[in-house]
Order: structure tokens, then C-alpha cells, then sequence
């Protein structure tokens, strides 16, 4: 819901506050800060974007060029939940070819039927 | 590549071999610090390692050139837009005791979905790309051996490319980076869901590099209606990213966080600010702090902003501070000139001396009234994060415009940005990972199926580029016309035959700046002024600041323009050239001989200062060739001075005139040629003038022969005697 106006109510609203030690009002501080992110880590947690996937692609040996081109095409094919890293490591596993053998097949139009399957 | 002092910054150097080029190391670096350190005549209580290379704050060589190094790691921001031309400021800035170099990002940026490469130019900033970010590197490995101290390399982590950037910035070796994913929602309006997701992977790198992370709280402070109201969320702001960035992984030790003094006088500052830096340091204790000089009050006077951000920086020292930043004093007229962005650092240094062991002589005193306003900065963050909670969470107190409301929190002036989680760059972006969702690298962040204990992810193929550098792809350019080699063929070009332009920010950009004071109403004067700047050939004339001295009798003006025009050096007075000869030739030459010389400051004119330098041998002035110097004194009368010089038998007499007012200095060094002549003494006496305003041309043209302006070394006075005397001798 939309903030609307509101006057300065501190002195009303620090009441509940006012008993508390400074520790104590720092201890209350941190945990309200932690449970707010509670949801959002947990959410970084459970999933994934483009950006990541470059990212680990980049760490793979791959150029940003090579891992734009790589992501781009998995997203088309709702590929990357399961992680464009772990689809050209096997990819490369099951082949028996490098990593970047792998990767730059893929960016020639090759082994996306074995990606699917 | 090695620097050498005198020598200019070979780009060509830097992008030689750059596909191979591997930074020195990674990771922050704080100060060496250094408890009750002698340096010169004094001894520090907040000093760290003095510098190889330096240049030492102006009044410094009053006492014996010193120029001791504080203990905070000092800032300097950078945004050019060409790389090449930053890389030349990052020195200059080193010199002046910068150890953490800031590199602003070419507008725009946050909103590219991937990395960019080449050279590109940017817009108030570079385009961060992997060959500009090694280039700098290789640049700032060279600088830190040639002033003696590790040199922090920084630039951000946000937009929709932060885990890429990470990465990229993890493996080429920056030490400092700005991620903070609150800055990407609300001031870039990329999706929050995009931007938390992201942020984890990127933090999660991050920590792993050992790269200190600054948050984007001063944002608000910069764009807040009455910044001393923000205060509320800037707590909560810190919070948000802190506890994030602590759920990703990364430890207290390398969260900064980046906070400035919220106002600047007429506001009673220290009164409001010192509470609050106070406030912000108990809250968030046991992490690190970036002081960042406030922006938000920065008007076009550059002295008002110097003076701002003294206190800011006093604020500092008086509490705690980690990293002091730096911010140019001319922000806040244009995108910052290269020697201004340098008076900032010297700003800061200058400050932290001064207040060097401040801490033993004063203390904050701890009376009601500060605890007061302490708990009430507390108070008013905690009621923002219960309010937080109520709206639903994070991203629905967003929704619900929450954020950057001008009220002093919990007031509300309902002006808050709002964003939509569904909306924005980005959004619809995000993907569940699957149970079996897997990436075998290193410093990756949430579910993982390669993540086993005991090994490294990326074990299985030999090694992530985290692991095994020489996996990196390095991409030189991509754009055949936008790129450094392009832009340098002017440089170049006009640097081979001995050109030289001024230049305020890129490579002889021409720009230069007056100050014109003129005697009229300010509308009036201001378009007289900018009239008298086309007189003086500027090109596009622009006032970039002006000040009321009163409304009937004059304004003063900053008028910036472009002096079309370009110095070749084969044109400039020999002498200039020449430099100065050893000092063992000279004292060799010299003391055999016993020469006499007579000096004395001329006129109705009390300094001595500047002429005792050229003399005094502790000072390394003349008298330690062995030259025999009479000093007689102040205010002289010049017949006084050849009296003494026919007296002592003197070969040369040395004056100093530094008072200007009507001509003096003039009138005194033409009368001085005039009564030796007139006395036949003209000819066995070399008369020589010294000033801050005297130059060689000048003093010749008043019938000496030589003049010795600001910068000189009683070196290049006893060079110049005995070349002079050397040559009468083999006549």
C-alpha cells in the first residue's frame, strides 16, 4: 500500500523503544535487519539470472562474448534452471572434448539436441 | 614497466603486451600505520610508512620537505572518460599521498545485461571493460613502486552485469568495489528481484577476492530534499546491504560503509553531523568506514566546498574512519578537472595532519544532550525497519514508496520513490534453479550440486580462471574507431614535433580558466566578463562561477574557455631547458676560489624567507659549495647593498624583491643595473633577482643577469654563477 502523509509521531512511536538499553535497541536493530533479508537471500538462493550464468561461464574459461552468445541461446531453450555451467561440463564430459570444445560447438549450432534430451 | 620520476607515462608501454599482463596481487590493502613516528622535527601519534616518491603539501618546505602520510587510506575519484588520460591523473594523485583510486563509470553502464570490451570513451566516466581495467592495473602496479606504497584499485559492482563485473574484477585484480543492490532499485530502477540475486553471486566473489565492498548509502544523502533527514534510512540502507552481504558470505572486515557528514555550513554541522557519525559508528561496530565529503551542498565556489569538507574530514578524525574519500572541489561546476581532483586529496591530507593526535588533547564529551541525539538516530532506524516488517518485507516497503521520502523518518512526505517488483530492467529475468542445478566454479553463491566439501568446484576440468589465470579470454577491441589507439594519434602526433596545449581534464583539451573581477551590477558585469574572455581569445566562454562581492560594486567570476592555442617547444627560451649542473662540479669549482656574495631583500620589504633559502646551507642553499654569503638583511636601500658588495670585494649581489605593489619589484631591479653602472661596478658584478613574481626573461629586460622565480634551488642560483664566472674566467 502507498505511504500517504504523515507528521513526525516519533515521540509517540519511540515510546516502545524507550525502556531499552542501547544494546538492547542495537540487538533488535540487527535482527529486524536480518530478518528482512531472511527472504531475499534465501530467493538469491534458489535461483539464478543471465548475469550469473555469464558469470560462471566466464570462470569456465570462456570470453564475454562467448558466454553472452552461450546464456542468450540456453535462455531461448529455458536451459539454464539447471545452470549453463553444468550443461557444458557434461556436455564436454559425455563427449569427451574440452570445456571450450564444448562451449564453442555450441556456439557453431552444434550439440543443443543432446542438451535437450 | 618501471616508472622513472621524470619521465611522462608511456602508453604504449602500458599496452604492450597486455593480453599477458597479471596484477601483482589482489585483494585490499590498509596503511602501514606507524605509532609516535619521528618525521623531520616532529614526532606523529597517526602516521603510517612515508612514501619513496611524493610530492609534500605546499608549506612543507619550511620544514625540511617532510611530508608525512596519515593513517586513512586517502580517495581520489576518477572520470575522465578516456582511460589513457586517467591513467596520467592516478600518478599525479599517488604523488599527493591517494591510495585508493575511485574510477567512475561511464554513464549508462548499469544498464548493459553483460560486460563490454575495447576502449571505448565514456560520458563522466570510463566504460569499465577488461582491457581499461588492466591497463589501469598495470599503470597502478607500476605507480605503487614508484611512490612506495600499495595502491587500491576501485571501480563498481552494480547494474545488471554485477556478478560479471565481480568476476572480471576479481581476476584482473581490483581491490575495492561499490555493490550495494539497493543503489540499482532505487536509483536505477533495474528489477529488485534481478538485482538481490544478483548481488549475492556478485558479494560472494567479492569476499573471496578479499575485495572491501562500499555500500550506496550516499546516495540518499546526494539526492535527499534536506539531506540531515535522511538520516533514518541511510541507517537502514547500511543495514540492508550489511546484513546481506554478511548472508552471502562476505566478512565484517571487508564492509565498508560509505557515509557522509549530511550537511555543510550555514547549517550548524558540527552540531548535526558529529552525532550522527557517532550514532552510525556504535551502531555498525566492527565494521569498516568510508567517509565519503559531502556532495549535496557543493555549490560552483570552490573555496566553500575546501572548507566543507575540512569538516567533513575533521568529522573523521574525530570519530573513526577507515577510508576518507576525497570529492573534488569544482563538482560542482563541471565533470572534475584533473588538478582539482588533486586539491581534494590535498584537502584531506592536509586536514589529517593538522589533527594528527588530536585524539589525546580532546574528547567528545559525552553529556546528555549528545546521548540524546545519539539514541534518537538509533530510534528513528529502528521505527523504519519495524515499518519495514509491517509493509510485508523489503520489497513491498519499496512498492510501497518507503524509500527516499523527504520526511524525517517516521514523518513522511508520501514524495518516496516507488518501484513495482515486476518492473524494471530486468524484470521476468530471474530463474528457479532445478534441485540438480549445478556450476563448477569457485566463489559461487546458493544451491550448487558441484558444491562438495572438501573440494574445489571447478576441480574436475583443471581449474576455474579463479584457480588458473590462463584460462582467462582476453578480448583486445571490438570497435575499429572508438578505441585508445585511435584517440592517441593526435597526442601522439603533436607530442613528436613538440607541441604543448594546457589541459584541464583529457590530452591538451585546450580548457583553461580566468578570474576576472569586474566593477559593475553582477548582470552587467558577468556579460562584460565573459566579453573580456573573448578579448583574451578564449573560445565558448562560459562562467562556471560567480560571486556577489556587493550588489552595486563588482562580482568576481570563474570564466572556463579554450585557448586555441599550442606552445612548441623548440620556441621557448633556451634556458629553461637547461638544467642544473652536479653539485660536486659545482662545489669543486667553487670552493678553491672563495667567492663572496652579498644578499639582501631590497626596498620596503620584510621577507626573508624565500632569499635565506638560497643561501642557508641547511636549506642546501649556496654556502654549501663554499660560496662566502653576506646577508645583511631586510628593507635595504640598493645603494646599501653595492656599498657592501665594493666593501667585501663580492662578485655577485643576490635580491630578493617580493612586494609588487606599483612596480616595485621592477623599479628595484632597473635601478639596481642603473647605480652599478652608474658606480663602474656593473661590469665586475653578476646581479642577480629573486621573487615570486620575478622571472628570468623579466629580469633581464631590467638589465641583470638572471632572475630566479618561485620553485628554485639554491642549486640552480650557484649553477648559474658558476657557469657565469666559469665563462668570464676563459675569456
Amino acid at each position: 500500500m502507498r505511504c500517504t502523509e504523515r507528521p513526525d509521531n516519533f515521540e509517540s512511536q519511540r515510546k516502545q523503544l524507550e525502556a531499552m538499553s542501547d544494546e538492547e535497541l542495537h540487538a533488535l536493530f540487527w535482527d529486524l535487519a536480518e530478518k528482512i533479508v531472511d527472504p531475499l537471500i534465501e530467493e538469491a538462493r534458489t535461483h539464478t539470472t543471465p548475469s550469473i550464468e555469464r558469470s560462471v561461464l566466464l570462470r569456465m574459461g570462456f570470453s564475454s562474448i562467448e558466454a553472452a552468445g552461450l546464456v542468450a541461446q540456453m535462455g531461448e531453450r529455458q536451459l539454464l534452471e539447471r545452470g549453463a555451467g553444468r550443461l557444458v561440463f557434461e556436455l564436454a564430459q559425455a563427449k569427451d572434448i574440452t570445456l571450450r570444445e564444448a562451449g564453442c560447438g555450441l556456439l557453431d549450432g552444434r550439440y543443443w539436441e543432446e542438451l535437450q534430451a | 614497466m618501471k616508472l622513472a620520476p621524470d619521465q611522462k607515462l608511456d602508453i604504449r608501454e602500458v599496452l604492450k603486451d597486455l593480453e599477458h599482463y597479471r596484477p601483482k596481487r589482489k585483494g585490499w590493502t590498509w596503511r602501514v600505520r606507524r605509532e609516535d613516528q619521528q618525521i623531520g622535527p616532529f614526532i606523529y601519534r597517526n602516521t603510517s610508512e612515508t612514501l619513496k616518491n611524493s610530492i609534500p603539501l605546499p608549506s612543507a618546505h619550511n620544514f625540511g620537505d617532510i611530508d608525512p602520510q596519515c593513517d586513512f587510506v586517502i580517495t581520489t575519484e576518477i572520470a575522465s572518460g578516456r582511460f589513457e588520460d586517467d591513467l596520467r591523473r592516478m600518478r599525479m594523485a599517488a604523488w599527493h599521498g591517494a591510495d585508493h583510486i575511485m574510477v567512475i563509470r561511464t554513464t549508462g553502464q548499469s544498464h548493459i545485461d553483460g560486460l563490454i570490451e575495447g576502449t571505448p570513451e565514456g560520458v563522466g566516466g570510463v566504460p569499465i571493460t577488461r582491457k581499461q581495467i588492466r591497463a589501469s592495473r598495470k599503470t597502478l602496479d607500476a605507480i605503487e613502486e614508484e611512490v612506495g606504497r600499495p595502491i587500491n584499485f576501485h571501480s563498481y559492482v552494480s547494474g545488471l552485469a554485477g556478478p560479471e563485473i565481480a568476476v572480471l574484477f576479481a581476476e584482473e585484480g581490483v581491490n575495492g568495489a561499490h555493490q550495494d543492490p539497493q543503489y540499482n532499485v532505487l536509483y536505477r530502477d533495474i528489477n529488485m528481484h534481478r538485482s538481490f540475486v544478483d548481488a549475492a553471486e556478485a558479494k560472494k566473489v567479492m569476499a573471496d577476492a578479499g575485495i572491501l565492498q562500499l555500500d550506496g548509502a550516499h546516495n540518499a544523502n546526494a539526492t535527499a530534499k534536506e539531506a540531515w533527514k535522511a538520516t533514518p534510512e541511510l541507517f537502514v540502507q547500511h543495514a540492508v546491504n550489511t546484513a546481506y552481504s554478511r548472508a552471502a558470505g562476505m566478512p565484517p572486515e571487508q564492509i565498508a560503509l560509505s557515509t557522509v557528514p549530511p550537511t555543510a555550513p550555514p547549517a550548524p554541522k558540527m552540531r548535526l553531523d558529529l552525532p550522527y557519525a557517532i550514532a552510525l559508528r556504535e551502531m555498525f561496530e566492527g565494521y569498516k568506514f568510508r567517509a565519503q565529503q559531502n556532495t549535496r551542498y557543493m555549490e560552483a565556489n570552490t573555496q566553500e566546498a575546501t572548507i566543507t569538507h575540512v569538516f567533513d574530514t575533521l568529522i573523521s578524525r574525530l570519530t573513526r574512519t577507515d577510508v576518507q574519500s576525497t570529492i573534488t572541489p569544482d563538482e560542482g561546476r563541471n565533470i572534475p578537472w584533473h588538478f582539482n581532483s588533486i586539491a581534494g586529496v590535498n584537502t584531506a591530507r592536509q586536514t589529517l595532519m593538522s589533527t594528527d593526535g588530536l585524539g589525546d588533547l580532546l574528547a567528545i564529551r559525552e553529556n546528555d544532550s549528545l546521548r540524546q541525539q545519539v539514541r534518537e538516530f538509533k530510534e528513528r532506524a529502528v521505527l523504519f525497519l519495524e515499518e519495514i516488517m509491517e509493509q510485508g518485507g523489503y520489497y513491498a516497503s519499496v512498492a510501497a514508496g518507503q524509500f527516499v521520502d523527504s520526511g524525517h523518518y517516521p514523518e513522511r512526505k508520501a514524495d518516496g520513490i516507488a518501484r513495482d517488483p515486476k518492473r524494471g530492467d530486468g524484470a521476468g529475468s530471474v530463474i528457479q534453479r532445478r534441485p540438480d542445478y549445478g556450476a563448477p566454479v569457485c566463489s559461487h553463491f546458493g544451491n550448487n550440486a558441484y558444491a562438495v566439501t572438501g573440494k574445489r568446484p571447478c576441480e574436475a576440468y583443471g581449474g576455474c580462471t579463479l584457480c588458473d589465470p590462463a584460462k582467462i579470454r582476453y578480448i583486445d577491441e571490438v570497435d575499429p574507431t572508438d578505441n585508445v589507439e585511435k584517440r592517441l594519434e593526435q597526442p601522439r602526433a603533436e607530442r613528436e614535433v613538440g607541441l604543448l596545449r594546457p589541459e584541464v581534464e583529457k590530452h591538451g583539451d585546450g580548457v583553461v580558466c580566468v578570474t576576472l573581477f569586474v566593477p559593475a551590477r553582477q548582470r552587467l558585469a558577468e556579460a562584460a566578463a565573459l566579453e573580456m574572455a573573448k578579448h583574451m581569445r578564449l573560445e565558448n566562454p562560459e562562467v562556471i562561477s560567480c560571486r556577489l562581492m556587493h550588489p552595486a560594486e563588482g562580482s568576481v567570476f570563474e570564466i572556463r574557455g579554450i585557448l586555441d592555442t599550442a606552445v612548441r617547444l623548440e620556441d621557448l627560451p633556451v634556458h629553461i631547458h637547461k638544467e642544473a649542473l652536479p653539485d660536486t662540479e659545482i662545489e669543486s669549482w667553487v670552493r678553491p676560489r672563495h667567492i663572496h656574495v652579498v644578499a639582501a631583500t631590497v626596498g620596503e620589504d620584510e621577507h626573508s624567507v624565500g632569499l635565506r633559502e638560497i643561501l642557508d646551507i641547511k636549506h642546501g642553499g649556496i654556502e654549501k659549495y663554499g660560496f662566502h654569503c653576506n646577508y645583511i638583511g631586510t628593507s635595504v636601500p640598493l645603494e646599501r647593498v653595492l656599498e657592501v658588495a665594493q666593501t667585501t670585494g663580492a662578485q655577485a649581489v643576490l635580491i630578493s624583491t617580493i612586494v609588487t605593489h606599483a612596480g616595485v619589484h621592477k623599479q628595484n631591479m632597473l635601478r639596481l643595473h642603473e647605480l652599478a653602472a652608474e658606480r663602474g661596478l656593473r661590469s665586475r658584478l653578476i646581479l642577480i633577482a629573486g621573487g615570486t613574481l620575478v622571472t628570468d626573461d623579466f629580469a633581464r629586460e631590467c638589465g641583470l643577469d638572471a632572475g630566479f622565480g618561485r620553485g628554485t634551488k639554491g642549486r640552480d642560483v650557484a649553477s648559474f654563477l658558476v657557469e657565469k664566472l666559469r665563462a668570464a674566467e676563459t675569456e
